[in-house]
């Protein structure tokens, strides 16, 4: 250990080691280590190191799917994963997948260690990141430090990332208001997750406050980001556009910034500014499965085959080992490859649909729907014909909600064969049960435009939404005037036409409540209120309305019980 | 493939030898349980120094391509510091010099901690031929600018080193990997900057140890 500096500052250093000892005996010793490398020496280095910290209970791994199945069978608090893992999957990927299917506890540490030839490479990434990264090499006195301080923060935020996970926004934010006023060191990376919690759960203008007072006294790009995704969430995308620009500008590598822009230029229908962004954005970090896989989507509607081409390539190649693997890629890839290149060469994209996925009818169906057209291009209209009705069985067998990009696929398919009616019932469903996702109708518009449709013969987006609005209007009118019954009527009838629609469901849940709330609880409605709740809660957990008619649920199911 | 790029390939696969180098060195230190080794210093600290040069070399290849851009982070900079002298700690007893830091309470720090952390490692590499027993490193907020030092307390820089900052800041070394060490330390310096002000290098003697004090200035 370093020689403590003498006088007033001997203090300060001892202090920090009585923090680590402060929450727990032995901060590293009486945990669970996972060592993850493809190098056998490197695995038994770094397992001595951890020994010679006191460690004893190590688990190795020598590739990522070791690594994965481990983690299926144990809680580790920590993880040292090597970014370079041979083939398969990379250090980023097991990060991803770990992360995306909980494999990890909310007090794990993940910790990346990289060459310097990698680091930008994992820099890169999309949405998850590891919670320290470690540059070889490094010795034993400098692991211990470096995961004895992980430790310590991990254990301090523990509580807010509980209250997280149970979705209790305001308690997490309440702690730490708490621990910022306090005004420790890391002051600003408890501000920046603050920032995410109240962007998450729609308080942008506290958000937004927020994001200025760092701003003020510094530039930082984590901040202006959130400033900027403030502005996207209002819909205010010119705005949005420039903040992002600015940290483009100054922080080139910073990916994220590249993404949001990308984003934001799509919405406001600026796709060849889209497209440009996402070409430097793969540039920097190619290995980004969902960037590659936005810019080949982008790059169809700009009808630049070649740049497609590229990028759904890289999204089938990258995303193999990857929680980003995505059906829709490889029919993109294959329409792509038919057109630029062969249907024959277009089927061969598709056969490894078989081996990359294993029975998943989402793939089938991808597989499917781009088969009919390719088949039916080689002339080949009895193989067309069955893919398609193969397709269009497996679609009807979806989640209308969750599952509207099969539809969106489908009715792409149809107007390909020339069924202009089918196409359009098919975009009309999607537009009925999901009329508030901004996103989706975007999608929607971008797909009538590209496959040449009259906006006409979908009797425009808008009034099909106008019509949505206007029937969930009325119920709300019925209930308010305390006409429930009736209400119920009207919404269930049109809960019937739009079986996913969120908002319709959400009505449903909350008249049937409040005529609980008025005549005494009734178990039989409580089940019907479940059923509609959970057709919102399949798509959209986080919704705000969602948790409060659960809250009034509660206490519905409380009062049977006496 | 042009040589350059052959270079720099090469130096990554030297550079993972030389870690297993590294750690297997550290590891017979860990064996022999003894306080003070001259030899095994001299191994620890040549190897690192090596260490030190092959990332120096492959930043100067990127920045040279264009390549190497700043990831400015907010550094706890006690806990940067206390990270780095732990991490010398043991070449440095082996050849009886003693590593200390100084910081004031809460600094907090925004520049790239690889970047910084790779110079500071250089220079307190060069510390350790030219200093007596006593490295120190040192942190505190100065005229705005986030001051990183590293004294020693050997005999410091020659005068003509000294005169010669202040009229030629940037200028690229004629000779010796001191000043190759210190060409990139003033680079790496340059590259963090906040709004119009940039970083820069200061050389000086009896300073804090009475030896030489390198300073690193940080907008």
């Amino acid at each position: 250990m370093p020689q403590k500096p003498s006088g007033k500052h001997s203090l300060q250093t001892r202090k920090l080691k009585e923090n680590f000892v402060f929450f727990k005996p032995g901060p590293l010793e009486n945990r669970l280590y996972l060592v993850v490398d493809d190098f056998g020496d490197m695995r038994s280095m770094i397992k001595n190191m951890l020994m010679a910290c006191g460690v004893r209970d190590i688990k190795l791994a020598r590739n990522g799917s070791e690594a994965i199945e481990q983690m299926e069978q144990e809680r580790f608090d920590v993880v040292l994963c090597d970014y370079n893992l041979g083939t398969g999957r990379d250090g980023q990927q097991v990060l991803e997948e770990a992360k995306y299917r909980h494999l990890l506890g909310l007090g794990s540490v993940f910790v990346m260690v990289t060459a310097e030839n990698t680091r930008d490479m994992v820099m890169g990434a999309v949405e998850y990141e590891p919670d320290s990264y470690l540059t070889k090499p490094f010795n034993k006195d400098f692991l211990k430090t470096r995961l004895e301080k992980l430790i310590a923060k991990k254990h301090n935020l523990l509580v807010i990332e509980e209250a997280v996970e149970k979705r209790n926004y305001s308690k997490a934010v309440a702690i730490l208001d708490e621990k910022i006023a306090a005004k420790p060191p890391n002051c600003n990376e408890l501000r920046k997750i603050k920032g995410n919690i109240l962007v998450n759960s729609g308080k942008l203008t506290e958000a937004r406050a927020l994001y200025q007072e760092v701003l003020a006294i510094r530039e930082l790009p984590w901040a202006r980001l959130g400033l900027g995704k403030c502005d996207y969430l209002i819909q205010n995308y010119q705005q949005a556009i420039d903040e992002f620009q600015r940290i483009k500008s100054q922080n080139p590598n910073y990916t994220p910034a590249y993404d949001w822009l990308a984003k934001s230029h799509k919405r406001a229908n600026q796709l060849s500014e889209a497209e440009n962004i996402l070409k430097q954005a793969v540039s920097i970090s190619p290995k980004a499965v969902p960037r590659q896989q936005l810019l080949g989507e982008i790059a169809l509607v700009n009808q630049h085959q070649e740049i497609a081409e590229s990028a759904f390539t890289k999204a089938v190649q990258h995303g193999r080992h990857s929680v980003y693997k995505h059906p829709s890629n490889y029919a993109n890839l294959a329409r792509v490859t038919a057109d630029n290149h062969d249907g024959a060469s277009a089927l061969l994209v598709l056969k490894q649909i078989d081996l990359d996925f294993n029975n998943d009818p989402k793939a089938d169906f991808y597989q499917a729907s781009a088969e009919s057209l390719i088949h039916e291009a080689m002339g080949n209209s009895d193989l067309a014909r069955a893919s398609l009705g193969k397709a269009a069985e497996l679609q009807k067998s979806f989640d209308q909600s969750e599952d509207s990009d099969c539809a969106i696929e489908l009715a792409k398919t149809y107007k390909n064969f020339g069924m202009e009616e089918e196409s359009v019932e098919l975009l009309k469903g999607a537009i009925l049960n999901n009329h508030t996702d901004e996103e989706l109708m975007d999608e929607i518009k971008l797909t009538i435009s590209s496959l040449e449709m009259d906006e006409q013969t979908l009797g425009t987006i808008d009034s099909i939404r106008e019509e949505v609005l206007t029937l969930n209007r009325k119920g709300v009118e019925l209930a308010k005037s305390g006409q429930l019954d009736e209400a119920a009527k009207l919404l269930k009838e049109t809960s019937t036409r739009m079986p996913a629609n969120r908002t319709v469901n959400l009505n449903i849940a909350l008249v049937l409540l409040m005529s609980m709330e008025r005549e005494g609880a009734n178990p039989n409605m409580i089940d019907e209120i479940k059923g509609y709740l959970a057709r919102v809660a399949k798509a959209d957990p986080n919704n705000s309305t969602l948790q409060k008619l659960y809250g009034r649920l509660k206490i519905m199911m409380a009062k049977t019980a006496d | 493939m042009n040589f350059p790029d052959i270079l720099a390939s090469l130096i990554h696969d030297m550079k993972n030898s030389l870690g297993l180098v590294i750690n297997t060195i550290d590891d017979l230190g860990e064996e022999l349980h003894v306080q003070e080794n001259p030899k095994l210093g001299t191994l620890q600290h040549e190897a690192r120094r090596l260490n030190s040069n092959l990332i120096t070399l492959l930043s100067l290849y990127k920045i040279d391509k264009g390549q190497l851009t700043t990831n400015i982070e907010e550094i706890d900079v006690e806990q940067f510091l206390y990270e780095i002298s732990v991490d010398n700690q043991a070449t440095a007893n082996n050849m009886g010099i003693t590593i200390s830091y100084e910081s004031e309470e809460g600094l907090v720090g925004y520049f790239d901690e690889w970047l910084m952390r790779g110079v500071i490692n250089s220079l307190i590499g060069n510390g350790l031929r030219y200093s007596a027993s006593q490295i120190l490193l040192h942190a505190e907020f100065r005229d705005d600018y986030l001051v990183l030092s590293i004294d020693d307390d050997g005999n410091g820089f020659p005068q003509s080193m000294i005169e010669a900052q202040s009229a030629q800041q940037q200028k690229k070394p004629e000779q010796g990997e001191t000043q190759l060490g210190h060409y990139f330390a003033s680079l790496v310096a340059h590259m963090h900057s906040n709004g119009e002000r940039e970083g820069f290098i200061k050389l000086a003697n009896n300073q804090r140890l009475g030896g030489g004090s390198f300073s690193l200035w940080l907008p």
